[in-house]
């Protein structure tokens, strides 16, 4: 346990004005070092501010948008910085935030201390306030000097302002809500040993915001304080406390969000003239249909993560199942339903989501769905293509060659193609009973649509046999696992070491593919907290 | 005498914000309490860019004269009426050198950087545009504005280098409440006065700077440069705040219009067509009232996407897959695209020149810069890319040509424009690209 934090918990704790500003002479001592700064996601951000200040708070603003890297958005939170525009948005929110918080009808609520008076500056209650939310917004306690210079702030703004909660709410807004201390996860390393691992406050961050998708609970900050996190049994102890609460499901539809590229969404549009059942509701219902299928699976059932390659089980809403050209006949808003073998149906591959979201506006894409699809499933991106290559032949829709098929076969003749369409097209191509909104279709410019594929020289027919020989390719599974990995960490999944998530592999494998086992095993193995020192090593090291 | 936030806090702490407040208007105002005179001196130069994606069709764009009093050619149509007061600049190249040719971003990262990118999507240093802020966006609300009409949050080619872009604003809505939601007092009315919140925040800011130092002594060495631009934003909100402290002295004649309802926001055309003529009179005002200097404005993106409802190949699709007519010479498609892009840049044209400002008009004292990301689409060339320059820069620059580039560096648009936007720089641009050579023939 980090001695600074024990300090400033005491501190905060007794709330006397005189105690706060007098810190021990052990306090000032130079802190870890900070091994990783990962920007909240806008998921992340806005569950920790309900979690801190309830649901009622509205969070509106805007974030800095993230960036797909090796598959994965969380990849970005350890590259991206905030850029001026980013920083207003922030501070923006940030002020709305604390002017709910502080504002006369919600502030007994939040603000636990009566001022001396309400037009003037009262340290020992802003010195309360602050501590409090101090720590819970930083994740670790505040530092005597971050809680001195944030009550003086407080004070400052009191005085000048003639009142005390004008204090707290720049306070609360601009030295918390828009501090580096939140809006990053500043992850601290202590030694173990040759290597560097996490300090206990970070594995509590690294653990709540890959189990929960949000900020640590009370009795993991205890945890962190207490010392339990630095131990492996205190680790298992949390993490099983985490999976226990329906809480977890947060947790995993943000994963499966992002690792399934959910967000793509955000940019699909259809043509209306082409698909007149395109509306405003099909984005947000493919994506509840999905996450609702992973969560279901893998989670609620237990089920073998390989499954969500092929059951043909799912929930739907009216919007889909109009889509999916099935009857909708439930009271309810989703309809379980289970697809029947005929309809050609596997897994999510065959969701309106996946379907949908690696077209066109106006047509399916067998190379859009295959390069995502081996991207998604199997971790292995496809090159850019060659930038010189006359793609007319190939494309021309009004030319002799009808279907997709024919024209993507064509590549074959360019052997600068061949090297990634013999790779992701077959794939995609076993997909093309399904047209650009996900709804069945047989033929194309009236020939009928050859849908077998192939997939590391293994042959199959159409989306059920691509469903299978995923299932059973253990590429998929390995995948699965180093994406939860790099997720969790914030890498990048190409640049994560196997060995990083090997046992949590082998657990994974031999208990049957459930996501409780894997995600059990990666968050308590020492490999998910072990960093490694920051450049300079070697002045970081001097001056341990 | 200037205000700064210490003093005006100090004066705040001593008594109520409106009694410091009159005193600090007095500065601006005349004894009448009515705004200076405008002068033209006091019209300040704005920057912005325009870009599109995939290009023009050199059949139909080209010219066959150049200099001025050139054709109009089919697919400069929309910017007849302004042909006076823009450049076309054709037959520029970007080159990669040791580095690939990245489809669809090289070119960009060329123009806006003057470096060949290493990497997809990520621009190796500051862009033009954060570069003219830099000189000239200091003292307004705004730096700098992104916005991406096609609704698209990533879409933004602005960038202070990295792999992050300023986000852009991506809806009219969205544009609208920034500019003149709140925070925003409209200068014309005869109550404008400062915001005391703004100097309470300014002095909040000043704690998060204080962090600075505690933060950085413990960070590596790339975590510290993203620690870095952190705490440059942070500092820049303070600026842009000292800039709301201060009555912006505006001579266009504006009135501020009610903001614009929700509506659908998307890559289809027709939506566009909608779209793109509000945000450009969003971006017009604001550089009219002052609350930016510089604006970059995305249509879509490199690998442009925009389609035709009905037509199931959108742009970027269309550019590959459409055969050039035998009989046309070209992909009667895909120019369809390219004209509807030349189209949507008249659009923000027209709403610079449709602001009077002084003698003149706003697009008079702007310099916009439009460019693309290739020459041929097809074939993703880097040769002969077109460029556009629209507006005089307040004077600086001469307009109405039409300059074939003859495979120069398009680096040499990017050195004229920085010059004509009063940046002292020689020479610009990286490897093959550098250049010391502006256009001279448009330079004043």
């Amino acid at each position: 346990m980090s001695r600074k934090c024990a300090a400033s918990c005491l501190l905060v704790l007794s709330g006397i004005g005189g105690l706060l500003f007098s810190a021990p002479a052990w306090a000032a001592k130079v802190p870890e070092p900070i091994v990783s700064f990962r920007l909240l996601t806008e998921s992340e951000y806005r569950h920790s501010i309900a979690d801190i200040f309830g649901p009622q708070i509205l969070v509106q603003g805007r974030f800095e948008p993230g960036r797909r890297m090796g598959g994965l958005l969380a990849a970005s939170s350890n590259v991206l910085s905030v850029t001026p525009a980013g920083f207003e948005g922030y501070a923006k929110t940030a002020g709305s935030i604390a002017d709910q918080v502080t504002s006369p009808e919600k502030r007994a609520q939040f603000i636990k201390c009566t001022p001396k008076a309400a037009s003037a500056p009262d340290d020992a209650c802003a010195g309360q306030f602050i501590g409090r939310y101090g720590r819970l917004l930083f994740r670790r306690p505040l530092s005597s000097d971050e809680l001195k210079s944030r009550v003086g702030l407080a004070a400052k703004i009191a005085t000048s302002s003639k009142d005390f909660y004008t204090g707290l709410r720049y306070a609360l807004a601009v030295t918390l809500l828009a501090a580096p201390e939140f809006l990053f996860q500043n992850e601290r390393a202590v030694p173990a040993g040759k290597d560097l691992t996490l300090d206990a406050y970070s594995r509590a961050s690294r653990l709540s915001y890959l189990m929960w998708n949000t900020t640590p609970d009370e009795e993991l900050l205890h945890a962190a304080a207490s010392g339990e996190l630095a131990s492996d049994a205190g680790v298992a102890k949390q993490v099983d406390r985490l999976m226990a609460s329906p809480r977890l499901e947060t947790g995993m539809r943000a994963f499966f969000a992002d690792m399934l590229q959910l967000d793509t969404f955000d940019n699909t549009v259809k043509d209306t003239l082409i698909y007149q059942k395109y509306n405003a509701q099909f984005g947000p219902s493919a994506t509840e249909e999905t996450l609702r299928t992973a969560i279901d699976l893998t989670l609620k059932s237990n089920g073998d993560v390989r499954d969500l390659m092929t059951t043909r089980k799912t929930t739907i809403n009216r919007t889909l199942a109009a889509i999916y050209n099935v009857p909708f006949d439930f009271d309810g808003e989703w309809m379980p339903y289970e697809f029947s073998k005929e309809s050609g149906r596997s897994g999510i591959l065959t969701q309106v989501s996946m379907l949908s979201m690696f077209s066109h506006p106006g047509r399916s894409s067998p190379t859009k769905r295959g390069v995502a699809l081996m991207d998604i499933f199997l971790c292995e991106p496809t090159p850019l293509p060659p930038a010189n290559v006359d793609f007319s032949i190939v494309n021309n829709t009004n030319g002799p060659l009808k279907t997709v098929r024919e024209r993507l076969l064509a590549h074959a003749t360019t052997p600068a193609c061949a090297s990634c369409h013999t790779h992701s097209d077959p794939i995609g191509l076993s997909l093309e009973h399904f047209d650009s909104i996900g709804s069945e279709r047989l033929t194309e410019n009236g020939a009928p649509i050859d849908v077998s594929g192939k997939l590391n020289k293994k042959s199959f027919d159409g989306a059920q046999g691509l469903g299978q020989v995923l299932h059973d390719d253990p590429k998929f599974t390995a995948c699965f696992a180093r994406k939860l990995y790099s997720y969790g960490v914030g890498a990048n999944s190409e640049d994560v070491d196997a060995a990083s998530f090997k046992a949590a592999y082998k657990t994974f494998t031999d208990k049957g593919y459930r996501l409780r086992d894997l995600l059990k095993a990666i968050a308590s193995s020492p490999e998910f907290f072990k960093v490694s020192a920051p450049e300079p090593a070697e002045k970081m090291a001097m001056e341990r | 005498m200037r205000f700064n936030r210490r003093s005006l806090l100090r004066g705040l702490s001593q008594g109520c914000a409106v009694s410091v407040a009159l005193p600090f208007l007095d500065c601006f105002l005349d004894g009448n309490g009515t705004a200076l005179a405008a002068t033209a001196e006091r019209i300040p130069t704005r920057f912005g860019t325009y870009f599109w994606g995939c290009g023009l069709t050199k059949e139909l764009y080209l010219p066959k004269a150049v200099g001025q009093g050139y054709e109009m050619t089919p697919q400069l149509k929309s910017l007849s009426a302004y042909q006076k007061k823009i450049n076309l600049i054709s037959g520029l190249r970007a080159f990669a050198d040791d580095n690939p040719n990245i489809q669809h971003w090289t070119g960009v990262a060329a123009i806006s950087t003057g470096m060949a990118p290493s990497k997809d999507r990520e621009f190796e240093t500051q862009t033009i545009d954060q570069t003219i802020a830099g000189a000239i966006g200091h003292g307004t609300r705004f730096k700098s504005l992104a916005v991406a009409c096609s609704g698209n949050k990533n879409e933004s080619y602005s960038s202070l280098g990295g792999p992050n872009t300023n986000p852009p604003d991506v809806s009219p809505v969205g544009l609208y409440t920034r500019l003149f939601g709140p925070g925003f007092q409209d200068p014309s009315k005869g109550d404008w006065k400062p915001d005391p919140k703004v100097l309470l925040e300014q002095s909040a800011l000043s704690v998060v700077d204080e962090d600075r130092k505690s933060l950085m002594q413990n960070v590596g060495a790339g975590d510290k440069a993203r620690l870095e631009q952190y705490f440059t934003s942070v500092r820049e909100l303070e600026q842009t705040m000292a800039a709301e402290l201060q009555r912006p002295d505006i001579v266009a004649q504006v009135s501020i219009p009610s903001a614009p309802g929700e509506m659908p926001v998307n890559k289809s055309v027709p939506t566009l067509r909608k779209v793109v003529p509000v945000m450009a009179k969003l971006v017009a005002l604001g550089l009219a009232t002052d609350q930016t200097r510089v604006v970059n404005v995305a249509l879509a993106e490199p690998a442009s996407t925009i389609f035709m409802p009905g037509d199931s190949k959108p742009f970027h699709q269309a550019t590959h897959e459409e055969p050039i007519d035998p009989a046309l010479g070209y992909q009667p498609v895909t120019s369809q695209f390219s004209t509807y892009s030349m189209e949507m840049f008249a659009e923000l044209v027209k709403a610079l020149d449709d602001i009077k400002e002084g003698d003149g008009t706003l697009l008079d004292h702007s310099l916009i810069l439009a460019y693309t990301d290739t020459g041929f689409a097809k074939l993703h060339t880097l040769e002969a890319i077109p460029m556009l320059l629209a507006g005089s820069a307040s004077g600086r620059v001469k307009t109405g040509f039409h300059i074939a580039g003859e495979g120069g560096p398009v680096t040499r648009v990017g050195l004229t424009v920085q010059q004509a936007m009063g940046l002292a720089v020689e020479s610009w641009g990286k490897a093959s690209m550098e250049t010391k050579k502006p256009i001279t023939e448009i330079l004043a």
